[in-house]
């Protein structure tokens, strides 16, 4: 099985020829790769060497730690990848991002309004939860719309605050 | 006499509280809100009882309560931890007034030292240099505060009169910026400590924050147990602790004379139990007193891993009445020590807390770690307190050898369901700045601001992409052949359900 796997905008072609053997961009690893415990806990011996990940799926991305380090990976199949690759980036583009809590909490501003251009990272909205302020940003540029929620008010968590198109 | 001991507190600090009590053959009484009824806490006292619902203004800031309760249970002193009730002299004063004893300084120390303003004063009237700020002005409106500004200077600081941990604190670069920041930090310590008095003060820049640990007796000895270099902070809160401060290092004059005037802050407030001196040490050596903390503090453990003395114990001694067990001449430091403060929170996402339930968690082990935690697999990290869910210490001989140990104990320490700033510590533990003891209050802000970019890009050449990419790959074929598989049973297997709900499950 043939997967593309994107991290940072760089593509890793990875082959999985059998249990115990994976390619990566041509080259071949021993691999004995096992869950631990039903956790998002991967203990990895490649090569004689050994490494413990944690795995996090994200929205559409799998978010692999070791080492002290964080690597935000996209995985598709070929079909995936030829799918996407069609659509091409204005399909992309006109994705509307929802701002969702990450956390429940009560909102403390909306420095923004309807209709407003932001640019990425800046501030959408303050939500003040474990006692403290925190600021959330926007991932990307675009048009404020449907803001959801007003100063004052409590919101759970994944609730959806207001979108960015 | 007591034998008998409420702990007000919960998490991590009323875990530790328990622990000395225990020790020492102290009876303890926790109390708990509805949600902490699972807590660490609770379990471990030998009796429990309910304040009320989550949020802390209606269970863990409830003196009343609390005092009803120590009634109740027949114990005789309450040990109040940090935050919370910690530092307010009317609670100490009512507790007292009710015939028990407060594991704490005397409700006059309290409020003097407690009310920023008094406190600075107080000070310099000994003769301790302090930053120059609306000391002693009272609670002053907006207006007032725009118009005293530029006397002082920018950069400087808005601060909570009755605050502590950086909350309602606002740096303010300018006039035009300050209105905003004012109701902000207003707002926030209105929040957090039911009072929205700020003050202002002098930012002191390339800053150290280095704090001294004391020890009063009601014989009127005071003893200081040596330094902590806290300077490692993101807005405003402490994230990492050492003990001794690199900056001071093998300069004992200076860490003799910080001591002293630590002892002489003390003195002049009759403190009695222990405490903590801030102080903000510019490059010169220049230093300012900050504010004394009436309290134990979160980083206490680092100061008892080089001196040896357990500092909760010497509370409880102290509030029994009994002299001080050490003389200034019997404290010496040994060794190193580092204090990680774990907060769930996530370090990818600008640090934003997480909450969730904790699902599994691998507790780093072996010589010179000590872990301070309240939480445990199955334990939910609620949004009603703060985000601290454990503190990671470690003990070495010398400096290099703790930090070497701390990169072990943190590559060891695993806490899944919830985000933590593991990674963050990480990072730290890496950085040749913080290696060489070259840091400032500052150096979190500045060096770490995009945790992401520096994560992404490979400082030192130990980065494998292509590992992730080969994890993230299997984890993805993993879960497609177990769909796979899924599909298959359908055909033909009755709970498809169940099996249907697992599926989506991973697909989440």
């Amino acid at each position: 099985m043939k997967y593309i796997a994107t991290i940072h905008g760089k593509e890793y072609e990875v082959e999985i020829l059998d249990e115990h053997r994976v390619v990566v961009d041509g080259v071949v690893y021993q691999v004995d790769f096992i869950q631990v415990g039903n956790q998002p806990v991967y203990s990895l011996v490649v090569d004689g060497q050994s490494y413990d990940a944690l795995v996090y799926s994200d929205e559409d991305a799998w978010q692999v730690m070791f080492r002290g380090r964080m690597f935000s990976v996209l995985v598709e199949d070929e079909r995936e990848m030829r799918l996407r690759t069609a659509l091409g980036a204005a399909a992309q583009k006109s994705d509307e991002f929802h701002l969702k809590a990450p956390m429940p909490g009560l909102i403390v501003s909306v420095p923004v309004q309807v209709g407003q251009p932001v640019q990425k990272g800046d501030v959408l909205l303050v939500l003040e939860s474990m006692k403290m302020q925190n600021e959330l940003r926007s991932p990307r540029a675009g048009n404020v719309a449907r803001i959801r929620v007003k100063p004052g008010d409590r919101v759970e968590q994944k609730e959806t605050l207001l979108s960015v198109v | 006499m007591f034998n008998k001991v409420l702990i007000a507190n919960r998490g991590e600090i009323a875990v530790r509280i328990i622990r000395a009590c225990r020790e020492l053959g102290l009876q303890t009484v926790a109390v708990f809100s509805d949600a902490d009824r699972q807590a660490l806490h609770v379990r471990y006292a030998d009796e429990a009882y309910r304040l009320g619902p989550a949020p802390a203004r209606d269970s863990y800031l409830r003196g009343d309560k609390i005092i009803k309760v120590a009634l109740e249970s027949g114990a005789g002193a309450i040990h109040p931890g940090y935050g919370f009730l910690a530092e307010r002299a009317d609670f100490a004063e009512q507790a007292m007034a009710a015939g028990l004893i407060f594991i704490g300084p005397r409700p006059s120390s309290i409020a003097a030292m407690g009310d920023k303003a008094v406190a600075r004063q107080t000070v310099a009237r000994a003769g301790i240099p302090v930053v120059p700020g609306t000391e002693g002005e009272g609670a002053l409106r907006d207006d007032e505060l725009l118009a005293l500004a530029p006397q002082i200077g920018f950069p400087l600081l808005i601060k909570a009169t009755a605050g502590g941990g950086g909350k309602g604190m606002r740096e303010v670069n300018s006039l035009e910026e300050m209105p905003a920041l004012l109701t902000a930090a207003r707002r926030e310590a209105e929040a957090s400590f039911g009072d929205g008095n700020v003050y202002l003060e002098k930012l002191i820049e390339d800053a150290r924050h280095i704090e001294v640990q004391i020890l009063a007796d009601g014989m009127g000895n005071v003893i200081h147990l040596l330094e902590r270099e806290c300077s490692i902070q993101r807005r405003h809160q402490k994230l990492l602790e050492e003990a001794p401060s690199p900056f001071i290092g093998d300069d004992d004059a200076f860490r003799q004379e910080l001591g002293a005037v630590a002892v002489r802050a003390a003195q002049a407030v009759h403190y009695e139990n222990a405490g903590t001196i801030e102080f903000l040490v510019d490059k010169e050596k220049k230093y300012y007193f900050l504010e004394m903390n009436t309290r134990l503090q979160v980083e206490h453990p680092v100061t008892e891993l080089v001196t040896g003395i357990d500092i909760v114990k010497e509370q409880i001694r102290i509030a029994r009445g009994r002299q001080l067990r050490y003389t200034q001449d019997q404290v010496h430091p040994n060794g190193w020590a580092i204090e990680c403060r774990i907060n769930a929170e996530d370090p990818y996402n600008n640090f934003i807390p997480s909450t969730g339930r904790i699902t599994h968690t691998l507790l780093p082990t072996g010589p010179g770690i000590r872990v301070d935690t309240g939480v445990y697999i199955g334990f939910e990290v609620s949004p009603y307190y703060d985000s601290l869910i454990s503190k990671l210490v470690v003990w070495g001989e010398t400096r290099g050898a703790a930090i070497l140990r701390m990169r072990r104990a943190l590559e060891e320490y695993k806490i899944i369901g919830v985000r933590t700033n593991i990674p963050f510590h990480q990072r730290l533990m890496d950085s040749h700045r913080f290696m060489g003891g070259q840091y400032d209050t500052r150096f979190v802000e500045e060096r770490f601001k995009s945790f992401e970019a520096l994560s992404a890009a490979a400082e030192d050449g130990e980065d494998q992409p292509e590992l992730a990419a080969l994890i993230a790959a299997l984890v993805a074929h993993q879960q497609t052949q177990r769909a796979t598989h899924v599909i298959q049973r359908s055909k033909r297997d009755a709970s498809n359900w169940k099996w249907l709900g697992r599926w989506e499950r991973m697909q989440r």
